[in-house]
């Protein structure tokens, strides 16, 4: 098979790379940000210990290799001849690998033990579809035919089932992940977490109360939601009237990974109870043109990962002291091919690369066992995976959340990675 | 200018006023928390007054108009009973190309990127930036469109039914170069009939690069001790082919199953370098004996579409394909939990018909527990946008500019949880109401009702009914005028929970009297249609 006939979509521009999640959601960008579950659980059901996970899937299938770059490893360099990262330019280095220079704020973070990068994850077997690597990385239980995301089996665990739902910022329209009985909930941004009807105070409270009388009781699963969203929006009202000024002197790079993770600390300092945000960063999809660190503009590797930086360093800055309760972690569909293509790009491959950041994390240092570039151990010319993404995922879910994971990937025995403490 | 209110009200809705007030404030002070608080909820139900000035639909009729059209309008209720009743338009729908539907036939004009090949979508995409997303999303336009206007209502239906069964993502890699085509393709077979429509549906290069069919191939090469087979199969299709297009995993088929119906599918395949046409290729055809439940051939050909054509038509009459189908529309036009005995009636009349849709569906219609089903459904977000849109009369002119309503029509549907075509996974939306009522969807179509009763958003290329528009006539009782607006917008007259809850929101009494000149009339209105529309009436079906 040609390198073509592999990839199930031949660089159609930067078109695509927009394209890839959900038509309706990139008109203004490609995020979009869910938070979900236990998200505005009451004071009564506190069960929860105050931990948040950030799950920030980066769409399209991010280049692992140039994101942690394996620098002592030969055939890097051979394989990519025009898109390579320089040794020189990357940061906190060991004998093989350094992260994109694009990383330079967090490298504090890194060298205070907060941060730390997983080599060679990724799907059990290779699945080079975006659309169906998205589904598998998502839904995370191949084989069963109830197409729910491990995200919301993850809320189902809960035995209190708290009426409230979760929010989904960035676009109205739910991640894979989340799709399932569960209730969850997906909104454009935090301040769209309202009743609608204008500003005018007193029309608000006379439109809350008279919904609260059409919707008082019964009206099956649709009062069931009614009364979500009445409660959610009171419970919210608070926080979003105050607005919002980001502290420490956080800088948020613009755009809409830098709203959506502004958005994310906010709801974090308003301990309304969210314990998982959920929050998509398209654009990763770089079959040509993939860039150098002279490249600056968005569509570029280096403007991705500069972009990338500056949004989790402000967040973390802005959390503060609560930062220590957050821990993000990364995950794309796919990796990309360790040879570049005749178009200084990268067309679909295996394995990839995870970051963990934030509390909990035993930080500074890569993870992972390295299989190598040379080819005789790729697979299809691609990175082999030696971690299964759900083995970090796991170590998360039981270190920070306190939750059994085996129902949240049914079949699957994780294996220790030792990213978390 | 405020007419005056009545002390009682007054004093009733200063109460309420008082409830939102500390719910806005604390949260767990809301009078509406889960559980048992709810039972205790002190409603405010002044007496209804009906205005008979504006004739109520008869039950069936308003039935027949939300579930086999976009939503109850009093134009659409004067249609039926010119057809002679609801039964009789819907068979007359049943025959589309003779109703006359120029208005709708005008959109076909308003989205440039329509009507376009696959090749010059390919084309067009490597140069212009965003252009994927133009044509999904004009596609989308087009059809929200049509489901509100066109007076081919069954025939909207039931395209939205067969897209959604044989569905395939909009935003799946490069499937949007055959949007439009593959539309057509379920259109012409909606009334139809089902082999038919399979048969074309998975063939169809969209079905094909969707589900890696045209990838799944057989390669032959010739070495100087024969030919070399060598297999590249991907079950992808083969196995949705079984598990969501036809029989179900009801039908207990293996592994090897799903192999074979993968074998059997082989040969068809789109050029991905050039033309993006679809074709078949016998050197890509897998041959040898396969067996797929109670079908089997030989396949020995290297030409393997009569085996294929016999296998979809095995598959199409299989009855578990018509148990499966039969449900299918069960669900979506009685309810939720259809029973036993309407599923079996259904799908013997598929079976006996020939997998004829129109003969199943108008035994559909006629079931008695079609006519005991009415409002059991809940609306989808796209359904609200569509039924908003027609109770309301808004109407929509050809856009110019994205934030046209004939453009934003989109938006306001993704706003409010849904856009069409856009679920992640190929078996289609779902639909059933736990699907339909989070939160989120209730805040999303709170909100296109508040924007769209006011006309706030989309502002430009439509015309809304506003203000005074809204009176039936020149002074009238507010009791009276929530009745009115309930028999124009949900078909039926008020109920005292409806005129309670519309006094708490525009701060009226019952008995006031509104004109033309009236804070109600010139401030308020949106307040109140946005309200009515938020109630049950309107987000079921």
């Amino acid at each position: 098979m040609t390198a073509n006939e592999t990839c199930s979509c031949p660089d159609y521009s930067r078109s695509r790379r927009s394209f890839l999640r959900n038509a309706a959601a990139v008109s203004a960008g490609a995020v979009a940000t869910t938070m979900f579950g236990d998200a505005f659980r009451q004071a009564s059901y506190g069960v929860t210990n105050g931990n948040v996970m950030v799950v920030l899937s980066l769409r399209g299938g991010a280049d692992g290799l140039s994101i942690v770059v394996p620098y002592g490893d030969p055939a890097y360099y051979a394989a990519r001849p025009t898109i390579a990262v320089p040794p020189t330019s990357l940061l906190v280095r060991d004998t093989m690998f350094g992260l994109h220079p694009g990383f330079a704020p967090l490298e504090s973070m890194w060298k205070a033990g907060k941060f730390a990068a997983v080599h060679a994850t990724g799907l059990p077997q290779p699945n080079r579809s975006h659309f169906s690597a998205i589904e598998e990385i998502e839904d995370a239980d191949l084989g069963s035919a109830a197409r729910t995301g491990w995200i919301n089996r993850l809320i189902g665990l809960d035995t209190e089932r708290s009426p409230l739902e979760a929010a989904a910022m960035g676009s109205a329209l739910l991640p894979t992940s989340m799709y399932g009985p569960q209730p969850t909930l997906a909104t454009e941004s935090i301040d769209d977490i309202s009743l609608a009807g204008g500003e005018d105070p007193e029309a608000k409270r006379r439109r809350r109360s008279a919904l609260t009388q059409l919707w008082h009781d019964g009206g099956g699963p649709l009062g069931v939601g009614a009364r979500s969203a009445l409660k959610t929006t009171a419970k919210l009202a608070p926080t979003l009237a105050q607005g919002y000024l980001v502290a420490n002197g956080a800088n948020y790079p613009d755009g809409d990974l830098g709203d959506a993770m502004r958005d994310t600390a906010r709801l974090v300092k308003a301990q309304v109870g969210a314990e998982i945000v959920a929050i998509d960063y398209g654009g990763w999809d770089m079959h040509s043109h993939l860039g150098t660190l002279a490249s600056t503009g968005l569509p570029s590797m280096n403007g991705m990962v500069t972009n990338l930086g500056k949004a989790l360093a402000a967040f973390f800055t802005d959390l503060g002291a609560l930062g220590s309760r957050v821990t993000v972690v990364t995950l794309t569909e796919f990796g990309r091919r360790v040879k570049e293509n005749g178009a200084h790009g990268l067309d679909h491959g295996w394995a990839n690369a995870t970051l963990v950041l934030g509390g909990g994390v035993n930080g500074g240092r890569y993870y992972g066992r390295w299989p190598g570039l040379a080819y005789d151990t790729l697979v299809d010319g691609d990175l082999k995976v030696t971690t299964d993404y759900r083995s970090v995922l796991s170590e998360i879910l039981t270190r920070r959340l306190n939750v059994s994971t085996s129902r949240v990937f049914p079949s699957f025995t994780p294996e220790a990675v030792g990213v978390m403490a | 200018m405020r007419s005056t209110v009545t002390s009682s009200a007054r004093s009733l809705s200063r109460r309420r006023l008082v409830a939102g007030t500390a719910a806005s404030g604390a949260a767990l002070s809301l009078p509406l928390s889960s559980g048992s608080a709810a039972a205790a909820y002190d409603a405010y139900l002044p007496p209804v007054r009906p205005y008979d000035g504006t004739p109520l639909a008869d039950t069936a009729t308003r039935h027949m108009a939300n579930r086999f059209g976009y939503g109850y309008t009093p134009a659409l209720g004067a249609e039926m009973r010119s057809a002679g009743g609801p039964m009789n338009w819907f068979d007359q729908q049943l025959s589309p190309g003779a109703i006359a539907d120029s208005f709708a036939d005008g959109f076909d004009g308003w989205f440039p990127t329509m009507f376009t090949s696959a090749a010059t979508h390919a084309a067009r995409a490597e140069n212009t930036s965003g252009y994927a997303y133009d044509v999904v999303a004009d596609h989308g336009r087009w059809s929200l469109l049509r489901r509100t206007y066109s007076r081919r209502q069954v025939h909207e239906v039931m395209t939205e039914f067969w897209a959604n069964h044989l569905h395939v993502h909009c935003g799946a890699d490069l499937t949007w170069f055959w949007r439009h085509d593959y539309d057509a393709l379920v259109r012409r077979h909606a009334l139809g009939r089902f082999d038919e429509m399979l048969q074309a549906a998975i063939t169809h290069p969209t079905m094909l690069v969707y589900l890696d069919g045209d990838l799944s191939q057989v390669v032959r090469r010739s070495t100087p001790l024969g030919t070399q087979v060598i297999e590249k199969i991907n079950e992808n299709l083969g196995r949705e082919l079984l598990e969501l297009h036809t029989v179900g995993r009801g039908a207990v088929y293996t592994e090897a199953d799903v192999r074979d119906s993968a074998y059997l599918l082989t040969g068809w395949t789109v050029d991905r370098d050039g033309t993006w046409e679809g074709s078949y290729d016998p050197q890509r055809h897998y041959t040898g004996p396969v067996r797929v439940l109670g079908f089997s051939a030989d396949n020995k050909l290297l030409d393997g579409r009569a085996v294929l054509r016999d296998y979809l038509n095995y598959l199409a009459r299989h009855p578990a394909t018509a148990q499966r189908i039969a449900r299918k529309l069960a669900v979506r036009f009685v309810s939720d939990t259809p029973s036993y005995g309407l599923v079996a009636d259904l799908a013997r009349v598929f079976q006996e018909s020939g997998t004829d849709i129109s003969a199943t569906i108008q035994a559909l219609v006629r079931h008695p527990e079609f006519a005991a089903s009415a409002g059991k459904k809940v609306r989808t977000p796209t359904e609200d946008v569509a039924a908003t849109l027609r109770v309301l009369g808004v109407q929509i002119h050809k856009p110019s500019a994205d934030q046209d309503a004939g453009n934003a029509i989109y938006y306001q549907s993704k706003n409010t949880g849904q856009i069409p075509f856009g679920w992640e996974f190929p078996d289609g939306f779902p639909d059933t109401a736990g699907a339909w009522s989070s939160g989120a969807r209730m805040m999303g179509s709170f909100q296109l009702h508040a924007s769209t009763a006011g006309g706030y958003w989309p502002k430009t290329g439509v015309t809304y009914r506003l203000g005074a528009a809204w009176l039936p006539q020149r002074r009238i009782r507010f009791d009276a005028l929530v009745d009115h607006l309930c028999r124009v917008l949900h078909g039926r007259g008020s109920t005292s929970l409806l005129l309670g809850a519309a006094c708490l929101a525009v701060d009226q009494s019952p008995a006031d009297i509104i004109t033309r000149d009236h804070v109600l009339t010139n401030y308020r209105m949106p307040r109140l249609i946005g309200l009515l529309l938020d109630a049950p009436q309107h987000l079921t079906r």
